[in-house]
């Protein structure tokens, strides 16, 4: 009898190890999951955009995201030490829109090393070890910038390029994008480029500069916010709003005024709230151990005084920001 | 190697449980069948009932929670309403000339609430008649190219409000807003006078009330109007963004009221209602499973107490049926050695149910009755052989044999010719009658026979000193009977009974039948039996070859072996006077076996 029983309790085991495995896995659940993400620049009105998408993926998933960024555009140092105490910190995943193409990718890669899967945003860094990458696909926004410009400038005119930063991989994406189609058209002449270091004022001062060395421009292709403002204000410093078409990107509020009152041709405007929520979604997934698409295209639309109140262009124009 | 065995032990009996058709497999199998069934039955009962009060709880909270942010909704636009009210009770101002008066009040309105973003009045022309607060205007806006505008115009005195929009009214001001417009139209002296008038209201005031509210963890409400725009979703900037979607085509069908339906084998809950007189949707979707947190657990719960009870059941069933069989296994493996010839088998232990102890009992009854009889034919087939041998002994008695044939030869040496022939005639007929080819029954005329060759040899032998008659039944000389039963009677008679008499003896013999039975009938004349010595006279072993019994009891024995305990020998016997032997046996024709 005593070894019936024995097997007795053999099987009961195998039922309760059944019973068991039927019950779900212990994985982190989300509210324990910390993101950083990390972008170029803490208060700006495209990061602010940046921040309410990410700010929408805490929500929906129940996550934990730290959101910060230096206080300026240009400090490179201060941004690579906001990785290393994400990497001391042993943040479960990394956001990063990088100030520099190449002086991002030590610290990236250390944090890779970490196991700390990165996604990067809006600004990629050279390196194939992060695990993807959300943002424009500037040279498909430099083409939508030039064809926009050729329907608005026609295929006859002297034209002017504002760039933010010389080497800098958007900008020179953006402008191979557009040169592009530059070179399609024969009577299109670009004069020169024209580099803002990400500055208004220095952008006004080469605006004004360039107005008054070639007096036949006809039109200034700016290719960042920074750029787009700084050669609006210089062209009505010199009083030559309307006369001197600005083609520029991104939508600031200051670019919007300027665009309703006609000193701006039109903007491509990019998807920063898609950047965020979709850069934290995809560290997520990839926290998850769910493969992230390599590189995502999160769009460029084109903005002109008639079309901007439409009610698909007012959004992503005029986003909430509370 | 014990654990190995220990292991196969188990698969055997795991296989004993499995074998189809025992009675333990049937038992366990049967009995957890049925439990299981019960148990489902129960738990798919329990599960609906309480599945279905978990969706009405589910859309009851729902329900409820959406009305209370429905009316504090409703509050904000009605009060727009209200706003919208108190200014076309003081439209005349325009005519009256009295429009500080009215832009007092819209100021002190706009002061008290906050969530009014401003308040405008446009002629029918587009012309801005009074705007609060007093900004630059933006000098690009066409009212009349919008669609507030263009609703309201053409629909006088209806409350029109918009979806949420980027309000362009004043340069470089550009909240999102929520616009109620209305126009209105007055007789005055000087004719008609067309009005729009707007109330605009901050979306972040709405967005505040709605995004308040949960429904679980990852529910939430959205707000459609009546042409399927989306006035509120909890991630409208998702949905701006084109990030997300969400199919309002159902709600924006249904009436208000509520509905369930399977999405990604989620249950999900959708609960419709209107908003005042807005001509908005309010839908809150709600997962049941998260509303009611319990019926996850209560899933889980009841497929734990489904398996343990389940487990439970096998258990006990395994353990009854082993009750119940094992009695009747060990039953059956001694039945088996029994089956083999093997009687030696000690017995069964009683226990285990009143039936099986009953069968147990039965059983070693039987076996105790069978080793008993078993015994018994031994013992009798040892007698009989006994005293076959016996009687072929009586057959061919060497005494018996010398003295005949002593006989035999002193007759012929006094040339008695006559009775040399008949002796050795008679002797011949003798032997041939009991040796009969070995067979051990005959013919009652041959028996008959036997009894008178001995007779006559003995008469020859004893020189007449005795005399004999015999006496049969007409008939009965065709029936069957055992050999050698008369000789051995008449032997005695001769030997106990007449020999010493003085008188001349006398050997009587009949033959005879009474119903059934053959009787053989011996009387003499002579000393007779002391009665001590009858009562003894087939208990007795025989003491000596020729002491008086041995072949009475020799005969009886044979009898009864053959025949059975109804026939046999009975005495008759008077000292002096003489004894008489019956000799019993059924009456049996040739061929009648």
């Amino acid at each position: 009898m005593n070894d019936v029983f024995k097997k007795l309790l053999i099987i009961f085991t195998m039922m309760a190890i059944l019973v068991s495995c039927t019950s779900p896995q212990t994985v982190k659940p989300n509210e324990d999951i910390d993101i950083r993400v990390i972008v170029k620049k803490q208060n700006h009105d495209f990061w602010a955009v940046v921040e309410q998408g990410a700010l929408a993926a805490e929500r929906e998933f129940g996550i934990n995201v730290d959101y910060v960024g230096p206080a300026s555009e240009e400090d490179i140092t201060g941004q690579i030490r906001m990785v290393e105490a994400a990497i001391e910190d042993k943040a479960d995943a990394i956001v990063l829109a990088a100030i520099d193409y190449n002086l991002l990718v030590p610290v990236a890669e250390k944090a890779r090393d970490a196991g700390i899967p990165v996604i990067i945003i809006d600004s990629n860094i050279n390196s194939d070890r992060m695990l993807g990458f959300v943002g424009t696909d500037n040279v498909h926004a430099g083409r939508v910038l030039g064809e926009s410009m050729v329907e608005s400038l026609g295929t006859d005119a002297d034209i002017m390029i504002v760039s933010f930063v010389k080497g800098a991989a958007s900008s020179n994406e953006r402008e191979a994008g557009l040169m592009e189609i530059i070179d399609m058209y024969e009577n299109i002449n670009l004069i020169d480029t024209l580099y803002c270091n990400s500055d208004e004022e220095i952008a006004k001062t080469l605006t004004i500069e360039a107005i008054r060395q070639y007096p036949e421009i006809d039109a200034f292709v700016c290719l960042n916010a920074y750029a787009t403002v700084g050669t609006a204000r210089g062209v009505i410093e010199m009083g030559m709003e309307g006369e001197k078409k600005i083609i520029g990107f991104d939508s600031t509020p200051e670019e919007i005024s300027y665009l309703e009152k006609g000193v701006i041709e039109l903007v491509v405007v990019q998807n920063p709230f898609s950047m965020g929520y979709l850069g934290v979604k995809y560290a997520l997934d990839a926290v998850r151990g769910i493969t992230v698409p390599k590189s995502v295209n999160t769009g460029a639309v084109v903005i002109t005084k008639d079309n901007m109140y439409d009610p698909e262009n007012q959004k992503l124009v005029f986003p909430f920001v509370d | 190697m014990r654990k190995r065995s220990k292991a196969e032990r188990a698969m055997e009996y795991i296989g004993r449980i499995f074998r189809f058709g025992s009675i333990q497999s049937v038992i366990t199998l049967s009995f957890a069948a049925l439990s299981m069934i019960a148990m489902i039955l129960i738990g798919i009962v329990f599960y609906s009932s309480f599945s279905e009060n978990a969706r009405s709880n589910a859309t009851a909270s729902t329900t409820q929670i959406m009305n209370q942010t429905r009316l504090t909704l409703e509050y904000y636009l009605d009060s727009m309403v209200e706003i919208s009210d108190t200014i076309e009770n003081n439209l005349d101002s325009f005519t009256s000339g009295n429009i500080e008066r009215l832009e007092d009040i819209i100021e002190l309105t706009l002061d008290i609430r906050e969530d009014i973003e401003s308040i405008t009045i446009y002629a029918d022309t587009g012309a801005i008649l009074l705007s609060v607060p007093n900004l630059k205007l933006d000098a690009n806006l066409i009212p009349a190219a919008q669609e507030w505008f263009r609703l309201a115009a053409a629909n006088p005195f209806e409350y029109i409000f918009s979806p949420p929009h980027v309000q362009r009214i004043y340069e470089d001001i550009r909240p999102w807003v929520v616009t109620l417009s209305r126009g209105m139209v007055l007789e005055l002296a000087m004719g008609r006078r067309g009005y729009i008038t707007t109330v605009d209201m901050n979306f972040s005031r709405i967005e505040e009330v709605c995004s308040q509210v949960e429904l679980g963890h990852r529910g939430y409400i959205y707000i459609i109007d009546d042409s399927g725009r989306i006035i509120y979703h909890h991630q409208q900037q998702l949905i701006y963004a084109g990030l997300k979607d969400e199919n309002i085509q159902k709600a924006l069908a249904s009436d208000t009221g509520s509905f369930s339906e399977k999405v990604n084998g989620e249950e999900i809950s959708t609960v419709v209602m209107d908003v005042g007189t807005t001509g908005w949707k309010m839908v809150g979707v709600s997962y049941v499973d998260e509303i009611v947190r319990n019926r996850r657990n209560f899933n889980s719960l009841i497929v734990l107490i489904l398996m343990v009870g389940l487990a439970f059941i096998i258990l006990a069933s395994i353990y009854i049926s082993y009750k119940i069989s094992q009695p009747i296994l060990r039953l059956e493996h001694q039945m088996n050695r029994i089956e083999k010839g093997d009687f030696n088998v000690e017995n069964l232990e009683v226990r285990g149910e009143d039936e099986v102890k009953q069968l147990t009992r039965s059983f070693n009854m039987m076996i105790e009755r069978i080793r008993g009889l078993m015994s018994q034919i031994i013992t009798e087939q040892e007698a009989k052989r006994k005293n076959e041998l016996k009687a072929l002994q009586a057959q061919i008695n060497p005494h018996f044999l010398y003295n005949t044939l002593d006989s035999i030869i002193w007759m012929n040496e006094n040339n008695n010719h006559e009775g040399v022939s008949a002796m050795t005639a008679a002797l011949a007929k003798l032997f041939r009658i009991s040796i009969s080819k070995g067979n051990e029954v005959i013919l009652v005329k041959e028996e008959v026979e036997h009894a008178i060759s001995y007779l006559t040899i003995q008469k020859m032998r004893y020189k007449n000193k005795f005399r004999y008659s015999i006496d049969m039944q007409e008939g009965l000389g065709e029936y069957k009977t055992l050999k050698l039963l008369l000789q051995p009677i008449i032997e005695n008679a001769i030997y106990h009974g007449i020999n010493n008499i003085p008188d001349e003896g006398r050997i009587d013999i009949s033959v005879y039948s009474e119903d059934d039975t053959l009787i053989y009938k011996v009387s003499d004349n002579g000393y007779g039996i002391e009665e001590e010595k009858l009562r003894n006279i087939f208990k007795k072993e025989s003491l000596s070859k020729h002491s008086s019994g041995v072949g009475l009891k020799n005969v009886n024995e044979r009898i009864r072996l053959y025949y059975g305990e109804d026939y046999g020998i009975s005495i008759d016997s008077q000292p002096e006077i003489g004894t008489t032997v019956y000799i019993r046996i059924p009456l049996k024709e040739v061929g009648n076996e």
